[in-house]
């Protein structure tokens, strides 16, 4: 292996430094620690410099953040982190329970829940990954439905049932016990 | 996903996450006023919605993963992102291929750090938000609008000093809505403003020897978002009332269009 080509250089110096606190919060949230969450996006790093070689990029923000997942699902299946595994068994999840769509029987319970961050934190970890990594791409990354569509390799409307039962699955969460 | 209760709550969603075209979202807006349940519904997902963004916010890399990252491109080998030596067990196959990346590299020039540079800098951006601020306040915020920048790029042309290189990024979400003129260094200098949603980002282009030009990084001022970098060419300063992800993601788009945009002119 040589060293990166001036312009592959050029390109990483201008796409990969401003969107380093997107992958690392994308990461720490994917593999729940934040040391292991550092080795993961440099990884990234490293794989997008090298893809810099011969792609260019249209899209930065989708691009690098599908390259940090992937880099993520990467190492959660090498490190034993088999709690975390992305594969498998999604079907089930692609589907909207039926409670999603009922609103609250109790409203207040699930306005005074929401002030309590770290309840939400709690309920969020408690998700399960595909449907976590969806939220997270929307909304502490701020990715549009198709740029989230880009990043996780998946459809359209697979990206809008799992951000809606990631949604429904807190509020139930955070409605149920304190 | 053919059940119409699904359709519903997924349409909703997208109402809440402002991904419904123009005629669809009037349409949901006439259901929302006449159902109250689904008026409740939408304010309970609007609850869990603003209850992760205010609680979860997006962190700031590490200072150590950062300055890794910059030291792969300037040909560096590279350094583990943290102090701590690595359990043994662990695979770290890929510091291994990254150190690979050895030899003499060029320094890097780029880097974010945090925007507490010296005064010229801290003015000039102090004075585009004002810019931004009084644009946004009086309805106003281009002097010239036009989404085509073949409209956009002449009218500057003719008033400023720097020839403004004018990207289009309506397919990244950020059409372009017009262009204004700023004075920084007493020099009339090209300002782009770019929409998304019901937000917007100017971008001024200051010629590398203005003042207070070279300061690289982000920053609040006065509630608005400011980033600031600089190319070979020319340096920006990026002034939003957007959140700050999606400013990022705008910058990260704007930087990637000029790029392909020279690289493209450099072939011919």
């Amino acid at each position: 292996m040589t060293a990166a080509s001036p312009h592959a250089a050029e390109r990483f110096r201008v796409l990969v430094p401003p969107l380093l606190d997107d992958a690392y919060s994308l990461a720490k949230w994917l593999c729940r620690d934040a040391n292991d969450a550092e080795d993961i996006v440099q990884e990234a790093a490293v794989r997008a410099l090298k893809a810099l070689e011969t792609t260019s990029v249209d899209r930065p923000k989708p691009w690098f953040l599908a390259i940090v997942r992937n880099a993520a699902v990467t190492w959660m299946a090498r490190n034993r982190r088999k709690d975390l595994a992305f594969a498998g068994g999604l079907d089930d999840l692609d589907a909207l329970a039926p409670g999603d769509g009922n609103a609250a029987a109790d409203p207040e319970a699930l306005l005074i829940a929401v002030q309590d961050g770290e309840r939400l934190r709690r309920a969020m970890a408690a998700l399960p990954p595909p449907l976590l990594e969806i939220l997270i791409l929307r909304d502490v990354n701020g990715l549009s439905y198709r740029d989230i569509a880009e990043a996780a390799g998946l459809p359209m409307g697979t990206v809008m049932s799992r951000l809606a039962r990631a949604r429904g699955a807190l509020a139930r969460s955070l409605k149920a016990d304190p | 996903m053919s059940d119409p209760a699904d359709l519903r709550r997924l349409r909703l969603q997208a109402a809440l996450d402002g991904e419904l075209d123009a005629a669809n979202a009037l349409a949901f807006e006439r259901d929302l006023a006449a159902d109250p349940a689904l008026a409740a519904e939408y304010r309970e997902l609007a609850a869990v919605r603003d209850a992760v963004r205010r609680h979860v916010p997006r962190e700031a890399a590490p200072k150590g993963l950062v300055d890794a990252v910059l030291a792969l491109a300037a040909g560096e080998p590279a350094k583990p992102a943290r102090a701590a030596p690595p359990p043994a067990s662990r695979a770290r196959g890929w510091l291994a291929l990254a150190a690979s990346f050895a030899g003499l590299g060029f320094a890097a020039g780029v880097g974010l750090t945090s925007l507490n540079a010296p005064d010229p800098s801290r003015a000039v951006a102090g004075s585009l938000v004002s810019d931004f601020a009084r644009a946004s306040v009086a309805g106003q915020p281009f002097d010239v609008a036009s989404s085509d920048r073949h409209t956009v790029k002449p009218w500057l042309a003719g008033r400023t000093t720097v020839s403004a290189d004018i990207v289009d990024l309506a397919a990244q979400g950020f059409p372009l809505a017009g262009g204004r003129v700023a004075i920084v260094d007493r020099a009339p200098v090209p300002t782009l403003v770019y929409r998304h949603n019901e937000h917007m980002a100017a971008v001024t282009e200051l010629p590398l020897d203005a003042a207070g030009a070279r300061a690289e990084g982000t920053a609040t001022i006065d509630g608005y978002h400011v980033a600031r970098w600089s190319d070979a060419d020319l340096a920006f300063v990026a002034v939003s009332d957007m959140d700050a992800p999606t400013l990022a993601g705008f910058v990260a788009a704007f930087r990637a269009a000029r790029l392909s945009h020279r690289e493209e002119s450099g072939k011919r």
